[in-house]
């Protein structure tokens, strides 16, 4: 097998063990939250019986052993030996922690040694004290009929389990009832040969007795195999009646309503099968796949405008052709499948957001734990989707947000008490499509922020200056927040207070062309509320004109477009500005920053970018505005580095680059100009 | 790719030869529309598309402190891998794929450039060619 084989494997493996232990937290949390949930230790069951295969099959002893004595602890809650306490839920966290620790190795290939073995031993404490575990298996299997003899719930969890596996792969399951005569001699050999004839035409997935568990002389009067087949009429009694020593063969369906993993099949748990086949549906693709599609589409669409044009000149010179119609129809139809495609290609990129906010119950839970304050937490819109690059760069500020709501949002419950509202505190993250957006919203029932403490907390900062503090509003007190060097809380905490402050979360979500506001009634709550793109592959764009070459505004920076004759340009300490509806604007001309030559010979008005880079507003001139255009944004690579001012580069129609302006970048270098 | 070890594409700016391994080149093209990047590192061009894919573009006579020459039928962009990337070198011809009887080491300077750019003289029939250390030539 060759390295590559096996690192594909490895990539199976780790998104297998991420998934699994997704499922873990959200289970753990459902059994501390709602005491003992049958389902959920059924489902926290199986992923641990998941990861040991997996990590048994990958060679990570350490992630077998743990998950090994997790799901021998879980038996015994289901076979109720044990009961759901704290102390057990606490223990299961920690077994997840590990977990993931293990995993960062495997990922990371550095060892960050946890201890396994201490906590393998203390799982082996806290299931020692319960009672051994009784081997459910029936006790005579002689008296018995076959459909009598296949209690379900009487097979091992294993057994139960491994048959629900082939169900779910779509296999039946018969119980074929053997009796051997009376004068076989050898019945075990005799009962191992019938397995043989069965495993020919099946998977035999267990014996009752079991057969290793059998003497060499032991005396077998009856045997029950239940067998998986993939023809649900397999004709056993027809098969079998060849052989010797068979005194009579009996078969029977085993049907799935009987197969459920569960010593009590609850309503619930019926889903399973369903789910498994939705699953089946699906494919894990690998991102990189994605994005080479995306780029075939996007040359597709290149080529396509050529293909077009090369038809209109063709109708022009050959008008009469009817070949010439027929190519022009053809070119059309292309055009249109392109579209779709690329739409089709943008939605596979997309995920649900639910992969980001199932992090956050286990966080919300640790943080309100250790800052004593009780906490609800409500999750809505899971299943919005967005693209996947989104989702990852909108995590750390999101998180981010979170902390600072249980942190500063949330007032103690006392405090609660004292101001009348409910003791525990409830926090709401909600995500939304609106339109061509997504709209991400962290919501607490806290205190507020008080729009005249952030002003002097300002002013004493020195962020303004006492004047400057007098003449704001109560919106743009309140965002302050979002200034560099701004933190509210007089001490930091070591929750939210790690150095970054709500500024770094601010640029976070305008560099993903990203907006944040803040809704806040003082003394009722405080609302963040974050709309971002559904994609930064694929963003609109303003394409303007610099002395015959094409640059693209993102049009999510773009504030208004106007013209304006020259002589309205007036001077403040000899740099430019403009007065747009009242207000002043410092006016550039974008050629000086990109050394392109200006070119403006007597034209009687000027095309003028209105841009936002966060409060700031620049007016911007251009040559000509050739209106907008979806754009597939692209990267200059690694070797031509970041520019400023640049965020990336587009193919245009006509097969030429474009370059995407960054506005941030070019107030950057426009500050900069400034203070050299 | 044993076979292809030796062999070499011999590509020309002024009156100099250079050989760059053809291990190394993924594609030889046209030359084509370069939009420059303002702010960029000055030895960079610009970039180009080819089908679709963003190539950066150095020119081999920027790069040895020559004049550039307006592009004739004959300037083409050899595409070169770059580790994970590919970046496009404009030279003034390539002529064709040479093998060497025998490779020197580079002296401290060939022809007014810095020997560093080279990682061998190369016997020809035709003469003597120098092989460029792309490493270096691409190198900022």
């Amino acid at each position: 097998m060759s390295s590559y084989d096996a690192s594909q494997f490895m990539a199976v493996f780790l998104e297998e063990v991420e998934e699994q232990l997704q499922i873990m937290e959200q289970e753990i949390m459902r059994l501390e939250r709602d005491g003992s949930s049958e389902e959920a230790v059924q489902s926290l069951f199986r992923t641990a019986h998941t990861l040991k295969g997996s990590s048994a099959a990958m060679g990570f002893d350490q992630m077998k052993d743990l998950t090994h004595e997790m799901e021998h602890i879980l038996d015994q809650v289901r076979n109720k030996q044990l009961s759901i306490t704290n102390e057990m839920v606490n223990l299961l966290f920690k077994c997840l922690d590990h977990l993931g620790v293990l995993k960062d190795e495997i990922v990371t290939g550095r060892s960050q040694s946890p201890d396994i073995p201490a906590l393998v031993e203390e799982l082996h404490r806290f299931t020692s004290s319960a009672a051994s575990l009784p081997i459910a298996l029936p006790a005579g299997p002689q008296a018995r009929t076959a459909s009598e003899a296949v209690d379900f719930a009487s097979l091992s969890y294993d057994h139960q389990l491994r048959i629900q596996e082939h169900i779910d792969h779509g296999l039946s399951i018969a119980a074929v009832t053997v009796e051997i005569s009376p004068d076989c001699i050898m019945k075990l050999a005799r009962a191992h040969i019938i397995s043989n004839q069965l495993s020919s035409m099946g998977i035999v997935v267990h014996t009752l007795p079991p057969l290793e568990s059998l003497d060499e002389d032991a005396d077998i009067s009856k045997i029950l195999y239940i067998v998986a087949t993939e023809d649900a009429g397999v004709n056993f009694e027809q098969a079998l009646s060849g052989m010797m020593d068979i005194a009579g063969v009996e078969a029977c369906p085993l049907l799935l309503s009987a197969a459920s993993p569960s010593a009590n099949p609850r309503p619930g748990e019926n889903r399973q099968p369903e789910e498994a086949k939705r699953k089946a549906q699906t494919v894990r693709v690998d991102v990189e796949r994605l994005e080479q599609l995306m780029n075939l589409v996007g040359e597709l669409v290149i080529d396509q405008t050529q293909i077009s044009r090369i038809g209109n000149v063709l109708g022009h010179r050959y008008a009469s052709d009817d070949a010439v119609d027929d190519l022009e129809q053809v070119s059309d139809h292309i055009s249109r499948v392109i579209g779709e495609l690329q739409d089709s290609v943008m939605k596979a990129r997309m995920l649900p957001i639910e992969q980001l906010f199932n992090r956050f119950p286990r966080m919300v839970r640790d943080l309100s734990q250790s800052l004593g304050k009780d906490i609800d937490l409500a999750i809505e819109g899971h299943e919005t989707e967005l693209d996947r690059t989104v989702i990852e760069e909108i995590g750390d500020p999101l998180i981010h947000l979170i902390r600072n709501a249980i942190d500063h949002g949330i007032e103690s419950g006392d405090a609660r008490r004292h101001a009348g509202k409910p003791s525990k505190g409830m926090l709401r993250i909600t995500a939304a499509h609106e339109e061509n957006q997504v709209v991400i919203t962290v919501e607490d029932d806290g205190a507020g922020i008080d729009p005249d403490k952030m002003k002097s907390a300002a002013v004493r900062k020195g962020i303004i200056t006492a004047e400057e503090a007098q003449g704001l509003s109560e919106k743009e007190s309140i965002h302050l927040i979002f200034r560099p060097g701004f933190s509210t809380a007089a001490t930091l905490s070591d929750v939210s207070g790690r150095g970054v402050g709500m500024d770094i979360v601010k640029s976070h979500i305008e560099k993903l062309n990203g907006i944040i506001d803040i809704d806040m009634t003082l003394g009722q709550g405080t609302r963040f509320k974050i709309k971002l793109p559904l994609t930064l592959a694929i963003i609109t764009g303003l394409r303007v004109e610099l002395n015959k070459r094409t640059f693209i505004i993102p049009m999510s920076s773009v504030v208004e477009i106007v013209r304006i004759p020259p002589e309205e340009i007036q001077t403040i300490k000899s740099d430019p500005v403009v007065v747009i509806r009242g207000e002043v604007l410092p006016l550039i001309w974008l050629h000086d920053y990109l050394q392109i030559p200006r070119t403006e010979a007597g034209r009687k008005h000027l095309p003028v970018v209105v841009v936002g880079a966060g409060e700031k507003r620049i007016a911007i001139v251009v040559d000509e505005l050739n209106g907008n255009q979806e754009v597939v944004v692209k990267s200059l690579g690694s070797y031509v580095g970041k520019i400023s001012g640049i965020s990336g580069a587009t193919i245009l129609g006509d097969g030429r680059v474009g370059l995407i302006f960054e506005v941030a970048g070019i107030a950057k270098m426009m500050k900069a100009a400034h203070s050299g | 790719m044993g076979s292809n070890q030796g062999q070499f594409i011999e590509v020309g700016i002024a009156k100099e030869r250079y050989a760059i391994k053809i291990y190394d080149i993924h594609e030889i093209i046209k030359m084509q529309d370069i939009t420059a990047i303002p702010n960029s590192k000055p030895h960079i061009k610009g970039v180009i598309n080819l089908r679709g894919k963003i190539v950066p573009i150095i020119s081999l006579r920027n790069r040895f402190g020559m004049e550039e020459d307006p592009y004739s039928r004959t300037t083409r962009i050899v595409v070169v891998n770059h580790g994970e990337e590919i970046v496009g070198i404009v030279v003034d011809r390539v002529n064709q794929v040479i093998t060497f009887s025998d490779i020197q080491s580079p002296p401290e300077r060939v022809g007014g450039v810095d020997g560093s750019y080279f990682s061998g003289i190369g016997h020809s029939n035709g003469g003597l060619v120098s092989l460029l250390k792309l490493d270096q030539v691409l190198y900022e």
